[in-house]
């Protein structure tokens, strides 16, 4: 018996082999494997059924590029076998509706496109299609949703049609007709105030960047006018015709969407990305235009490869260079095109900077010919165009470049670049060969930056990262002590005896009563802060050491948020030729609850950190201020959902002991009965309520953290529109564009955390007085989710 | 994790700059030449997070560092002793 189960797994194995591996390249035709596959299938349905089932609606799903060649598949089955159709348009139809439910809105999506082509097949009449289609347009007219979720099942429908389209226009025109014309009146009503915020570029120079409904439709639209005409898709069904149209065909069941529920994540909208056109690239194919249909499809076909593969950037790399149809399009520049669109995706890229940045490494190692130069020429154009650049995407594109330099011996020909010399330093232009130097010279060294710009680019190299410290000038104030302490601490002296050599220190703040809780001394801070990292400057984890050892210290001196910005004020002043040094200590300094997230945001908005005000390095550190604040409420969170979920689970298990031990308390004896052995971790009443205190105190935290920081810009930004109208000047300066783009930045990058405050800042802070350049900043990011 | 075939100028700074890449680090310890206490090559590295380590495995191993391709490794963890190299 055993060896009749074991050899039907080894047939399971091998029509399992089959299925998958059906498509990919033979020595025969697609048209006779999949011949060969439906009759070798057919013969073993009586045993497999199920087994078979799954597989085949396993594929439908996870291998979407191989829709075409499925269904075909299960067309060829159905002919053969009508009822096994009929299990099979069951069985999508329920995977569809688990996806729906469960929001697996991109498995829906596969999930519908295959049963729309499956009426291209014959097992699916198109009427009952177009009933389906009809049902989820309906869904978009609800009250009371979210448009996000009508945005989806008009997405869904649309994305479909250049599948099923000629097919329905064939057989039933008018109502396609009526779909369509449904669909517009959506469109036409449809708020869009989400549209600017996620635009890569603010001008629509040289290409539009369209949202991507509107986009898409215009696509849609087209085909239409194309009487459907669609050429890109491969259909094996084609070659079967005259067998598949004898074949009876299934309807679909009555099918609802799912009502919208609280807890449902729909997907957010999103802008196009767009930077090339048929004239970037003379050579070769041509690059089909931006409302054809093959664009839309290439581009999803390559999304879905840099998703199945971004786990293995070589595999990522080399499945994009070998799409079937490379000889027809300029696939260097498709793949150059769809990769930054990610990498600049709003509000973030849905992988890691760095997991684009090693693709594109990978692309111009295996495509040595053409990749390097396709992406250079994609490199002159952002640069081209970085004046309209949105500014997280500018970050981004300074962190990639800087990378790809590092990793190609930061060849580049810089010359061409020269001539932004003579533009005003804070232009976006000359600022991106600076912060590029400056993230460079963060990966190689001061020399080789010198090395590998012309000499005229001096003004734009980054001074060599060394410390200023101010008490080497015998002169300055201080000086004896911090050179007393000096010694003290290569003496490996004790944090108390650099207190006491402190002591002697004069307080410059003029009538302040020592014993008062906010008195603080600058000048204590500053001897100490500067003498400390000084002595660590040798590298960072000298500087961490020497943080860690003196701890005590800055508890002492800085309790307060003044006294906190002080130090921070200390070590930019010694520090402010090394950002990166800057990032780290502000980072180890926060870890280690020397100063606190509002003292790092009051500090970035002071006016001694004007001049460095709109440089990367400080945002990098407000981001990751925000981000340590965010995680700690995280994880507050989930630790007080684990111990609630534990209590709840100990509790009914005690109410069933009470009822064994005859009424003894909850854990009164502890004797192992729980079984899971986590006794000794079992959580009482009063420590979930300790829990949820500290969720509270760090949840204010955080919502104070961003009443300061949005209250700073707000202040900022509306002393600079009133100047500029009192003075009768034009207000749309550098200095303008890149606060407001921080701004916005701030809000993208951590929209989760600040909608939880999203009516507090509208009752406090973004009230309808408030001018509406500052204004529309908020309300772009409120209509991301509505 | 261990981090092999760097060289012997690449400095604490620029392995943070390019490892934090993949997320937040802990820790980097340079590797000493046994005797004149000089980095000799190698270094290791400590994230808080375990995913962020196999983002290094998948997108730092095998790329340049001061222009060396630079290799990672998962490693046990660091002990006291180990930072000295066979010099």
């Amino acid at each position: 018996k055993r060896r009749k189960v074991s050899e039907n797994q080894d047939i399971e194995d091998r029509l399992e082999s089959l299925i998958l591996r059906v498509g990919e390249k033979s020595t025969s035709s697609l048209e006779s494997n999949l011949e060969g596959l439906a009759s070798v299938l057919e013969a073993d349905l009586g045993s497999f059924r199920v087994k078979i089932l799954r597989i085949l609606a396993d594929c439908a799903t996870n291998m979407p590029e191989k829709c075409t060649i499925y269904t075909t598949l299960i067309g060829l089955l159905n002919a053969k076998n009508y009822s096994f159709g009929g299990e099979f348009v069951e069985y999508m139809v329920r995977n569809f509706k688990d996806a729906l439910k469960n929001c697996k809105w991109d498995a829906a999506r596969y999930a519908l496109r295959f049963l729309a082509d499956l009426v291209n097949c014959h097992v699916i009449a198109a009427g009952s299609l177009l009933q389906l289609l009809d049902n989820m347009v309906d869904a978009a007219k609800e009250d009371g949703v979210p448009q996000v979720r009508k945005d989806w099942y008009i997405y869904a429908v649309l994305s479909i049609l250049p599948w099923v389209g000629r097919e329905l226009y064939e057989k039933k025109e008018q109502s396609l007709d009526t779909l369509m014309s449904a669909i517009e009146v959506f469109l036409i009503k449809r708020h869009k105030n989400h549209h600017e915020a996620l635009k890569v570029w603010h001008s629509d120079v040289p290409h539009p960047q369209e949202e991507y409904l509107d986009c898409l439709w215009s696509q849609i639209r087209k085909l239409r006018q194309d009487n459907w005409a669609e050429k890109h898709i491969p259909r094996p069904y084609l070659a079967f015709d005259s067998i598949l149209c004898e074949a009876l065909q299934h309807n679909l069941p009555a099918l609802l969407p799912p009502p919208h529920h609280d807890s449902y994540h729909y997907p957010m909208p999103w802008v196009v990305f767009r930077m090339f056109d048929y004239t970037d690239c003379p050579e070769g194919p041509i690059l089909p235009g931006a409302h054809s249909i093959e664009r839309f499809l290439i581009e999803e076909h390559l999304h879905q490869i840099i998703e199945s593969h971004h786990l293995e950037r070589k595999d990522a790399a080399a499945q994009l260079l070998d799409v079937p149809y490379k000889q027809k399009i300029p696939l260097d520049y498709m793949i150059v095109e769809v990769i930054f669109a990610e990498l600049f995706h709003m509000p973030s890229p849905r992988y890691l900077e760095v997991c684009y940045g090693s693709i594109f490494i990978e692309l111009c190692k295996l495509h040595p010919s053409r990749m390097p130069q396709v992406l250079a020429q994609a490199t002159e154009l952002l640069f081209s165009r970085i004046d309209s650049m949105n500014t997280a995407c500018f970050d981004r594109l300074v962190n990639w470049f800087s990378y790809h330099l590092s990793n190609f011996q930061f060849r580049w020909s810089w010359e061409d670049w020269e001539s932004c010399l003579q533009l005003d330093p804070e232009h976006p232009r000359p600022k991106f060969i600076k912060e590029v130097l400056l993230k460079a010279q963060r990966l190689a060294y001061h020399e080789r930056i010198h090395k590998i710009v012309p000499e005229t680019f001096e003004p734009l190299i980054p001074e060599k990262p060394e410390p200023t410290f101010k008490y080497s000038d015998d002169t300055a104030p201080g000086a004896n002590t911090a050179r007393a302490i000096a010694d003290a601490i290569r003496e490996r002296c004790t944090p108390e005896e650099v207190l006491t050599g402190l002591a002697e220190l004069p307080n410059p703040r003029a009538g302040v009563d020592e014993g008062d809780a906010s008195s603080y001394n600058p000048l204590k801070i500053d001897v100490f802060v500067q003498t400390l990292l000084q002595l660590g400057m040798k590298s960072f984890s000298h500087s961490f050491a020497a943080i860690s050892k003196f701890h005590y210290v800055f508890k002492v001196l800085a309790e307060s948020e003044e006294a906190q910005i002080c130090v921070l004020r200390s070590m930019f002043e010694l520090w402010h030729n090394h950002q990166q040094m800057m990032v780290v200590l502000v980072d180890k300094m926060l870890k280690t609850q020397i100063i606190e997230c509002s003292a790092v945001a009051n500090w970035i908005f002071s006016k001694d950190m004007n001049g460095e005000f709109t440089k990367m390095y400080l945002w990098e550190i407000l981001h990751l201020t925000i981000r340590k604040m965010s995680k700690h409420v995280q994880r507050l969170g989930s630790e007080l959902s684990d111990a609630r979920e534990r209590l709840r689970r100990d509790e009914s298990h005690s109410s069933e002991s009470d009822e064994e031990m005859g009424g003894e308390g909850a854990g009164g004896s502890g004797v192992g009965k729980s079984g899971s052995g986590d006794d000794k971790d079992k959580p009482s009443e009063d420590m979930v309520e300790r829990m949820e205190e500290r969720l509270e105190a760090a949840q204010a935290d955080q919502k104070n953290l961003f009443l300061i920081i949005f209250q700073r810009f707000i202040m900022i930004l509306s002393e600079h529109l009133v100047r500029c109208d009192t003075d009768n000047r034009d207000f749309d300066t550098f200095w303008y564009r890149w606060t407001i783009g921080r701004l916005q930045q701030v809000f993208l990058a951590h929209h989760e955390q600040v909608q939880k405050y999203s009516s507090t800042l509208e009752t406090l802070l973004f009230t309808h007085d408030l001018d509406p350049h500052i204004l529309k900043v908020f309300q772009q990011f409120v209509s991301l989710r509505a | 994790m261990y981090i092999g075939n760097l060289s012997f100028y690449t400095t604490e700074e620029q392995i943070y700059e390019l490892f934090s890449k993949c997320g937040d680090v802990k820790r980097v310890v340079m590797g000493l030449d046994k005797y004149k206490k000089t980095p000799c090559g190698f270094c290791f590295i400590e994230y808080y997070n375990r995913a962020d380590a196999e983002a290094c495995m998948r997108y730092i191993n095998g790329t340049r560092l001061d222009d060396r391709i630079i290799r990672s490794d998962w490693d046990a963890g660091f002990s006291e002793g180990r930072q000295y190299g066979r010099g």
